[in-house]
């Protein structure tokens, strides 16, 4: 009853909020979020599961699976639990929401209440869909999230607010379209083998070979089809190139907790889901292809870069890296090895941590310079020393500087992926050259704002930041040396979670 | 005693790690509580790892086994085919050694900022301090990594602390610049670094230096026949292997500043001089030359690549010191030495000079740490005004100084009797005696012993130009004193620099049948599989002589010794005369040339931002335009057209509650359907 407990606090949390005054909503929402935060570690603490939750022989942590609707020949389960793969990723959302919630003190500055109440809400939303075990219970919930998302940026987001918010709707629910048509055909191709949406049932048919024809089409059509719809689906989410452009332009306008939320957790919501759907129900198509796959990988991590060294906007800057930084994730699941698909789960939370920093830093100095333009401001490290400090252990950690979380995931998927399949050890070499670029866009972003002597554009006074501000990235940075000094705080339960997809493949190391 | 010592290894990277932390925090919350700005905790970090590396040194030649290599398994592979990542402590000759020459260099470099720093009221001293600490811990544990992957780990750390040191003073433009310039460029080598590693692991499923579980070692026995490997590429072992070892050589052309990397070095005299030091004598630079050593058991099979490491070797020692010799800045004509010297020492090891090439490590560390040290006594004396033709005459004002420079620069010239004499000409002996069987080797080496005469010119001219002669600014007419703990690591670097040769004197013991060939001996201590004779037996070259062994070195040494004489002469009558002339005229259109650096800067330059940066702008249009434009076009002329999608999207959350609920019994109703429940 753990995560039904820890979703019905935070919903509840919400509710309190929205139902407390503006003034102090944000210390409200802040005390109450660390109830979840509290509850995931002490999820973490006794965790004890096995396996991959989707195939067999697997031992989930906190498991409920209870009849919820019957609907003809189907039965609708309510179930949820947690394996390697989905405990990191419920934990960074706690520890993630609860620092964005800290963050939005400064730059929130109207209807507070209903600003939190819909962040614990999208919190919530977020823990249904990382421990959802039924494919309904599963959409509600990644449905949900999209709603106080497309609240969040549509009224507290910048200037193009509006278009911004309804891109991003309409763009990631096309693609929810996608998705369920996808799943549901293959549900249905499976015919009588599977009389529930149950994503293990439905995974273990799959893989036993149960998929028949669907009126016209061929099973081995359907496969296809259905793998293409469902990665589409998710690769907007993800985002891949070229599905990535509605990912900058909700970054822009979003204000700063909400950019932490979408660059940390909910562009996760795509490579988890990829794993668990495409990656574990389909592993023969996804094999068959992997170097198309690992194509649009490449591409996602090269292009996202070339277009983030293009970027004047500091937020843009790392909107586009997170494109970047979310094609290894991918190059890491194509590869069927546990060092790939693990790294890949680990470079989740790893860039979860490392890019909400980094999206704080920038929210930081555009609290107090209100401007985010590289151009428009220099020297910064002499006014605000704290901040600037993390700022550049922060981005030392997106290029992947040793010891930090961001190259364990990185290093984890390149010896993974390097001689996966056939030509890997191109694709792999050649999605490398990012780690180049990368430290390319954010060192001549921080030479040219936050050295040399101190100017700025606009006319405010530039000040250290308050304790409340700081005080999150200290945390964070933290965070990222801690999984860096020692990834196996989260690998080994990856691992023993990614095993049982990886013999699937048979080659790699 | 021998197993304390070797216990306690880890502390030789913690402690600096630790004044590194002590001098971070205390700098941020009590600054007030910490000594000297943190030079304190610093020097007192360093010296202990120092007297703890001369512990383990000694231990390691008392040694039965010789060799103390410990792991702990940092992540653990799953499944069959999985390997292990570890942490490991490797303490054998060569990396004792190394940590005694890293120690004794951090230690007197903080010594010496006391006086640069402290006493020149530069502000920000804890992140100074700890900038050095993490540096010199960084670069113990490089030395002391037991495998290919640490050793990634931590010179890539040595990176960050490069870019943190040379970009210290970052409210000037400059030092920002040349910071991010440095790692950038080493980066780009970084970037074959890592992909080595993660091939290296590919194919043998280890990165261990030693043990018979060690990729060298493995790939001896494949390219013997007695085992397999995994290649890649369709290559066969002895290609792939070449592969591997050019990928790794990536990282040490980048960080050890060889043709084309090295453009980043003179850049990096934008840091403060005792980092100067540290970088070019001892750490950063030292790295890349110290990794080739350390798998030299990989190297030497793999004559091509060998065949390019020398080439690429004596090319850089050329090339750079054609550059040195028209610099008008003191640190410049130092950063170009490095960058030369260092090819020497990559022209020894592609020669199959394993121990001529670790010889001038050594002797290189100690006289370019004192050569910089000297030049930031003489930086402080002239009121930070770096241009040689701003000086002249200091000998007289500033006799230790002057005395402490000349030693480190007849080192650096490779004149007898001092150290640089002695490795650099072991160096291009192993060139020349391995080179009559091979024209490409023979090659490097002309252009290793041409690099000779413009080596003694350029030292010379500095020398002369500092030194001697009138003084020609006010500044130097009256310079600025210096204390004792600017004197002081002065006087310990010219001892050695002075005397550090004699512990590997090669044709003297030819000459005179005496065994004085203490550093070989050294060398070839330890795990049989590390020492200098293994590589020996490895090594594809066969020796060649002119005449008898005994009349090649002497005609080695002899020439080398004679062209070093002839440059220093040259520039002595050119630029030690009361009041110089520039001369650079003479050199005609050369002279643009060498000015420009031969515009290596200028195309790397116009790499970054003349064709990837316009690349990328031409990305972000089309980005814009078509992909994002496709976006737009279909949802205009989609079924839901724009202003019916803003209809339906209101903003107001009922709305979507609505849509959501509606959505799921249309799903429920589809599933009952096609169930069959109606």
């Amino acid at each position: 009853m753990w995560i039904e407990a820890l979703i019905a606090v935070t919903l509840a949390s919400a509710g309190a909020v929205f139902l407390s005054p503006n003034k102090v909503a944000g210390k409200i929402a802040f005390v109450l979020s660390l109830l979840p935060v509290g509850g995931s570690l002490w999820m973490y603490s006794t965790y004890e599961a096995s396996g991959n939750a989707l195939l067999e022989g697997s031992t989930l942590a906190f498991e409920t699976n209870a009849d919820w609707i019957v609907a003809g020949p189907y039965s609708l389960n309510w179930h949820v639990g947690l394996d390697g793969i989905s405990m990191p990723l419920i934990a960074l959302t706690t520890v993630l929401t609860s620092l964005a919630l800290l963050a939005s003190w400064t730059p929130i500055d109207e209807r507070q209440s209903q600003f939190y109440g819909l962040m614990l809400f999208l919190e919530a939303s977020l823990l249904g869909v990382f421990s959802a075990l039924d494919f309904f219970v599963w959409f509600v919930f990644w449905e949900m999230v999209l709603v106080p998302m497309y609240v969040l940026i549509g009224v507290w987001g910048g200037p193009r607010r509006k278009y911004a918010a309804i891109k991003m709707f309409v763009y990631t629910n096309i693609a929810s379209l996608a998705l369920f048509i996808g799943f549901t055909a293959l549900v249905f191709g499976l015919g009588d083998a599977v009389n529930t949406f149950d994503m293990a049932a439905v995974a273990q048919a799959l893989r036993a070979g149960e998929l028949g024809a669907l009126g016209p089409i061929g099973a081995g059509t359907l496969k296809l089809v259905a793998f293409v719809a469902m990665f589409v689906g998710f690769a907007v989410k993800v985002p891949v190139v070229p599905f990535h452009t509605w990912l900058p332009d909700a970054h822009v306008e979003a204000p700063t907790p909400v950019s932490i939320m979408l660059a940390g957790v909910l562009l996760k919501m795509g490579t988890y889901a990829l794993l668990r759907f495409n990656f574990t129900m389909l592993p023969d198509i996804a094999q068959q292809n992997a170097q198309l796959i690992a194509l649009f990988a490449v591409i996602s991590v090269i292009y996202g870069a070339m277009l983030a060294l293009a970027q004047t906007d500091l937020k843009r800057i790392v909107a586009y890296s997170s494109v970047s930084s979310m094609g290894y994730v991918i190059l890491g699941l194509v590869a069927y090895t546990v060092y790939g698909m693990g790294g890949a789960t680990f470079q989740m939370v790893a860039h979860g941590l490392i890019s909400g920093l980094m999206f704080m830093a920038v929210g930081v100095i555009y609290n107090t310079t209100h401007t985010r333009m590289v151009s428009d401001m220099s020297g910064l490290a002499s006014k605000m020393p704290i901040t600037v400090a993390v700022f550049v252990a922060g981005a030392f950690g997106y290029m992947g500087l040793p010891l930090m979380a961001g190259f364990a995931a990185e290093l984890f998927i390149f010896l993974g992926a390097f001689g996966a399949f056939e030509g890997s050890v191109l694709f792999t070499a050649a999605a490398m050259f990012g780690i180049v670029i990368v430290a390319g866009y954010l060192l001549l972003a921080m030479q040219r704002t936050l050295f040399g002597p101190f100017e700025i554009e606009t006319d405010y006074e530039v000040s250290p930041a308050a304790f409340h501000d700081v005080a999150p990235l200290v945390v964070l940075i933290l965070l990222v040396v801690l999984l860096g000094v020692d990834p196996n705080i989260f690998f080994e339960m990856i691992q023993n979670a990614v095993d049982p997809l990886a013999p699937a493949a048979g080659g790699g190391v | 005693m021998a197993a304390l010592s070797f216990e306690l290894a880890p502390v030789i990277a913690a402690l600096p790690f630790v004044s590194f932390l002590i001098a971070l925090l205390a700098g941020a919350f009590a600054p007030r509580l910490l000594p000297k700005g943190g030079a304190i905790p610093g020097i007192a970090a360093t010296a202990g790892s120092l007297l703890l590396s001369a512990w383990a040194a000694l231990a390691v030649w008392n040694s039965s086994e010789g060799v103390y290599h410990e792991s702990i398994t940092w992540v653990a592979g799953v499944g069959d085919a999985a390997f292990d990542l570890h942490f490991g402590i490797l303490l054998d000759p060569l990396s004792t050694m190394m940590l005694v020459i890293v120690s004794l260099v951090a230690v007197l470099v903080h010594v010496f900022s006391l006086g640069y720093m402290n006493d020149e009221g530069e502000t920000g001293l804890p992140r100074y301090y700890a900038g050095l600490g993490l540096f010199t811990a960084s670069m113990l544990s490089f030395v002391f990594a037991s495998n290919l992957l640490m050793a990634f780990m931590f010179f890539e750390l040595v990176g960050l602390c490069s870019w943190l040191l040379i970009g210290f003073h970052f409210r000037e433009p400059g030092p920002p610049s040349a910071a991010k310039k440095a790692f950038l460029v080493t980066r780009f080598g970084d970037y074959f670094f890592l992909v080595g590693v993660v091939g290296v692991f590919a194919t043998f499923g280890t990165t261990a230096f030693a043990g018979s579980e060690s990729f060298p070692h493995l790939a001896e026995q494949v390219l013997a026949g007695e085992a397999s490997a995994t290649t890649f590429l369709g290559l066969d072992p002895q290609a792939w292997f070449a592969v591997l070892g050019l990928l790794v050589l990536g990282g040490v052309v980048g960080k050890s500043a060889q043709y084309p990397l090295h453009t980043w070095l003179p850049d990096a005299m934008e840091g403060p001089t005792p980092v100067s030091a540290l970088i070019h004598a001892a750490t950063m630079v030292a790295a890349g030359v110290y990794l080739v050593a350390r798998m030299y058991g990989f190297y030497a099979l793999l004559p091509q690549v060998l065949a390019f490491i020398a080439f690429v070797g004596g090319f850089t020692a050329l090339f750079a010191a054609s550059m040195g010799v028209v610099k008008k800045e003191l640190k410049q004509v130092l950063a170009y030495s490095t960058i030369s010297q260092y090819g020497y020492m990559m022209l020894g090891l592609g020669a199959g000079g394993y121990v001529a090439a670790t010889f001038h490590l050594m002797t290189h560390a100690f006289f370019k740490a004192l050569l910089f040290l000297g030049a930031g006594s003489v930086i402080i004396a002239m009121h930070h005004n770096e241009n040689m033709w701003d000086m002249g005459g200091l000998k007289e004002k500033m006799p230790v100084t002057y005395y402490a420079f000349l030693s480190g620069s007849l080192a650096l010239a490779g004149i007898v009797p001092f150290s640089g004499f002695w490795s650099k000409d072991e160096v291009l002996y192993e060139a020349l005696v391995h080179g009559l069987d091979s024209p490409l080797l023979l090659g490097a080496y002309a252009m290793g012993l041409l690099a000779v005469f413009f080596t003694g010119f350029y030292t010379f001219r500095m020398v002369a130009l500092t030194f001697h002669g009138d003084p020609r600014t006010d500044t130097a007419r009256d310079p600025h004193g210096v204390g004792w703990n600017v004197k002081l690591p002065l006087v310990v670097l010219g001892t050695l620099a002075a005397v550090a040769g004699l512990v590997n004197m090669v044709p003297v013991a030819e000459l005179t049948g005496a065994h004085l060939e203490f550093l070989h001996d050294w060398l070839d201590a330890g795990p049989e599989a590390l020492t200098a004779h293994h590589y020996g037996d490895l090594l594809p070259y066969s020796s060649g002589t002119i005449g008898t062994e005994l009349t090649t070195v002497l005609l080695s040494a002899g020439v080398s010794l004679g062209l070093a004489l002839a440059g220093a002469g040259l520039a002595w009558k050119l630029y030690a005369v009361a009041d110089p002339d520039e001369h650079t005229d003479k050199l005609g259109s050369a002279k643009t040339v060498l000015f420009n650096n031969y515009y290596q800067d200028e195309y790397q330059v116009w790499i970054a931002t003349g064709l990837t940066l316009p690349l990328a702008r031409a990305a972000d249009k089309f980005d814009q335009g078509v992909i994002d434009g496709v976006v737009n076009g279909v949802s205009s002329v989609s079924l839901l057209s724009g202003s019916r999608v803003k209809r339906i999207q209101s903003g107001v959350v009922t709305n979507y509650a609505f849509l959501l609920t509606a959505s799921l019994v249309v799903l429920l109703v589809a599933i009952g359907l096609i169930g069959g429940w109606f």
